[in-house]
């Protein structure tokens, strides 16, 4: 369980961090407008949407490291699975990346997203099965 | 109680133990595995690209080879002229079956009257052309009509009714070609008719009016009769025919090819050591770990296991950690190349297509193989040597 | 039962020096005996015990089981008659770690195709329930006393019912209690089963009646007596 979260924890860094640097705008593949101003493409919306996946999943990762009561790491791994989703939700359907395939967001952020997701739902789902088994002394 | 469950309890018993031998196993089957597994999707992308143009020589530009290989893998346009008049030239020759022109074009860069940035644009003359016509026999059952085109894998419409807008003239998009790993996957492929009908209103539509040559051309596709040397046709023509350059297809893409040979070479050297180092390292474990289960190993003589038995167990659980870690890291290498193919053809810029089945099924196998026999080999001595030894012996502190 | 005849047993050490633990020795086994073998530390105790277990080979002389030198045989014969044949208590933990109370008893029979598993797991249970460990059987070893542990090894050799018990200081390690209890439960198994023993102890809790004492000295037979 502590293996797992311990992962869950790097997951969340890798989900909060990389989309930063991966998004069209940070690599200077932003759309330049006439004023000179840089219009925020959908990639980059989604980096910060993930943001907002990353930081409750650091927290899951966190109490299913802290917390010994059976409910609690239920609950938390509960979190860790739909976090997951949304993760792989965010650079697919919900917001979504640059169409082209040639464009950092589509070729290395929303992979990482979808990956780094399907490990966290992996992962939460490992941990659910194993708090539910939990023998707890104050179940 | 059984001896599979023997093996696991042994193995899952001492963690780190268990994870070296693991690691071991899992790159000396990940680092080969992913270095044919790459060059063989090159390779398989490379064949698909030379299937798809379908021609025996490729003609270019005097010095131009490069920039056509590179437009053609990389979907990175690059104006390329030569006179049309080499057509009539090369054409007289009977080896010749038949010849087809093409002229590459690119949208602009980052203007609102084209869709898509810099995309490479071919346009090809029905009439003469060989390469896409059997799609189009296949999957339109007709030719492409005026203001019709048919893209790459990757080139599609942000909705079904929508055009794509090639300098201000909308396209209809009537299909796309099979994935090639390559930059042709974001390539437009448009008519003649089609292309002079958008250059004309891009007079008035476009930020930038686009040209298109009446007289220039930028490659002629040469298929030759049957049983024709290519060499000697394409020598011919380069005495004949002034400022061009002959391509042979099997020598298409040479740059690129060399580049991987090259890459694979030094690889090479790399995996030698990476392999010499994991099966030490393997060989170190599995002498240490002999040493320390001695004494379990002479009780389970004692109890009745026969020599036989214990070098077989040993071997088993050499051989399950040899399975799961090389299993690992080819399961990693495969997720790996499916979910980062766009970003290895076009960040890393390397041709890239996954391999046909059977060969993607060697591929694994090979890469297993490599792994299970390197840490059985690894493992054979020490636990012969444990598997000898009297029960006495070995229960002695 | 068991013959070693004339063995002699010595072990190579590293220089010159080497180290002959028993000398020429001769003593016999009856069947249904309770063999108690005693001596100072050096005198080949546990090297004669080994002997005839066929653990270790002698380096001249025979050893015999049932009128058969053990050591004409193939290595998958020796073993299974071991299996078969002869049950082990050992002075050191030798209990398998990784594996349960209940699948450390079953182990022997995996070696062999003696009994099934269903009938094995069963036999293992009452064996465990003789020794008073019957709530025991998902614990692991490192969760239990050294007297448990030891019950749980007497149980282990007792699975596939075998002829002759050979126990190499069962009792070394344990408090006196503990001793007692593990003293009784061998004595038992010899009472009621009919199976040889063959013991290496110095424990003074020896009780049954006509047990031979073999005292060893220097690697040969110095004594022997019956209580």
């Amino acid at each position: 369980m502590k293996a797992a979260a311990a992962s869950l924890i790097v997951l969340a860094l890798l989900i909060g961090v990389i989309p930063q640097f991966t998004d069209c705008q940070s690599q200077g593949k932003a759309i330049q407008l006439p004023n000179g101003k840089t219009l925020p493409m959908k990639c980059h919306w989604t980096a910060r949407a993930e943001i907002a996946v990353a930081v409750p999943l650091l927290l899951s990762g966190i109490l299913l490291i802290s917390c010994r009561h059976r409910e609690s790491r239920r609950n938390a791994a509960l979190m860790t699975i739909v976090s997951g989703l949304l993760g792989i939700l965010l650079p697919t359907v919900l917001i979504g990346v640059c169409a082209k395939p040639d464009m950092p967001c589509y070729a290395l952020m929303k992979p990482t997203l979808v990956l780094a997701g399907s490990l966290v739902v992996a992962l939460g789902a490992g941990c659910f099965i194993r708090a539910v088994r939990q023998r707890d002394a104050n179940p | 109680m059984n001896v599979p469950r023997l093996i696991h309890r042994n193995v899952t018993r001492n963690p780190f133990r268990s994870g070296v031998v693991f690691s071991c196993a899992f790159l000396l089957a990940a680092l080969p595995f992913a270095v044919t597994f790459i060059t063989e999707g090159g390779r398989a992308s490379l064949q698909r690209v030379l299937g798809r143009l379908g021609a025996d020589l490729l003609i270019v530009p005097e010095g131009a080879e490069v920039k056509v290989e590179t437009a053609l893998l990389m979907g990175k346009p690059a104006p390329v002229w030569m006179p049309r008049e080499n057509l009539d030239k090369i054409a007289r020759m009977p080896e010749v079956a038949r010849l087809s022109p093409q002229v590459h074009l690119a949208t602009l860069a980052g203007a609102s009257c084209c869709s898509a940035s810099e995309m490479f644009i071919v346009v090809y003359e029905p009439d003469t052309d060989f390469t896409l016509r059997p799609w189009l026999d296949q999957h339109l059952g007709r030719e492409l009509g005026p203001g019709e085109v048919i893209g790459g894998s990757q080139v599609f419409l942000p909705n079904p009714k929508a055009n794509i807008l090639v300098y201000g003239s909308p396209v209809s998009l009537k299909g796309n070609l099979a994935r090639s790993g390559t930059g042709l996957d974001q390539t437009l492929f448009m008519t003649s008719e089609t292309a002079r009908e958008v250059a004309r209103m891009s007079k008035t539509r476009a930020e930038q009016e686009l040209v298109v040559p009446t007289n220039q051309i930028s490659a002629i596709l040469v298929k030759l009769q049957p049983g024709t040397l290519p060499e000697r046709v394409a020598a011919r023509i380069a005495r004949e025919v002034s400022g061009v350059t002959v391509i042979q297809s099997p020598a298409l893409f040479q740059a690129t090819r060399r580049e991987l040979t090259g890459l694979m070479r030094i690889i090479f050297v790399i995996l030698t050591l990476v392999w010499l180092l994991s099966v030490t390292v393997a060989g170190l474990i599995f002498s240490l770990a002999a040493h320390e289960r001695r004494r379990e190993l002479g009780v389970l003589r004692a109890l009745g296991s026969s020599r036989a038995f214990v070098f077989r167990l040993l071997l088993a659980e050499a051989a399950a950690l040899a399975f799961a870690g090389a299993a690992g890291g080819i399961a990693l290498c495969l997720t790996l190349a499916f979910c980062f193919q766009e970003a290895i053809v076009f960040l890393l810029k390397i041709p890239f297509l996954f391999p046909p089945p059977l060969l993607l099924a060697a591929l694994v196998l090979g890469g297993l193989l490599v792994a299970l026999l390197s840490v059985v080999l690894a493992a054979l001595v020490p636990i012969w040597r444990i598997s000898r030894m009297e029960p006495a012996q070995a229960m002695r502190e | 039962m068991i013959h070693l005849k004339q063995v002699t047993k010595v072990y190579p050490s590293d220089g010159a020096n080497s180290v002959t633990a028993l000398r020429e020795l001769t003593l016999v086994v009856q069947r249904g005996d309770f063999v108690v073998i005693k001596g100072r530390s050096g005198s080949g105790k546990t090297t004669a015990l080994n002997l005839m277990a066929g653990l270790t080979r002698p380096t001249s002389g025979l050893v015999e089981l049932e009128g058969v030198d053990l050591w004409s045989l193939p290595d998958r014969q020796q073993s299974a008659m071991r299996n078969y044949r002869m049950g082990f208590v050992f002075q050191f933990p030798s209990l398998l770690p990784s594996l349960t109370v209940l699948e450390n008893v079953i182990l022997p029979t995996i070696f062999g195709p003696g009994l099934a598993p269903g009938e094995a797991a069963a036999q293992a249970k009452n064996l465990l329930a003789t020794v008073g460990l019957e709530d025991k059987l998902t614990a692991f070893p490192r969760q239990l006393s050294a007297g448990q542990q030891q019950r749980v090894v007497i149980a282990r050799s007792l699975i596939n019912q075998p002829e002759i018990l050979m126990a190499d200081e069962p009792t070394s390690n344990l408090d006196e209690q503990t001793e007692r209890e593990i003293i009784a439960i061998l004595e038992k198994v010899h009472r009621l089963q009919g199976v040889t023993v063959v013991m290496v102890t110095h424990t003074p809790y020896i009780s049954t009646p006509g047990a031979l004492i073999l005292e060893l000295a220097e690697g040969r037979l110095a004594k022997q007596s019956r209580i």
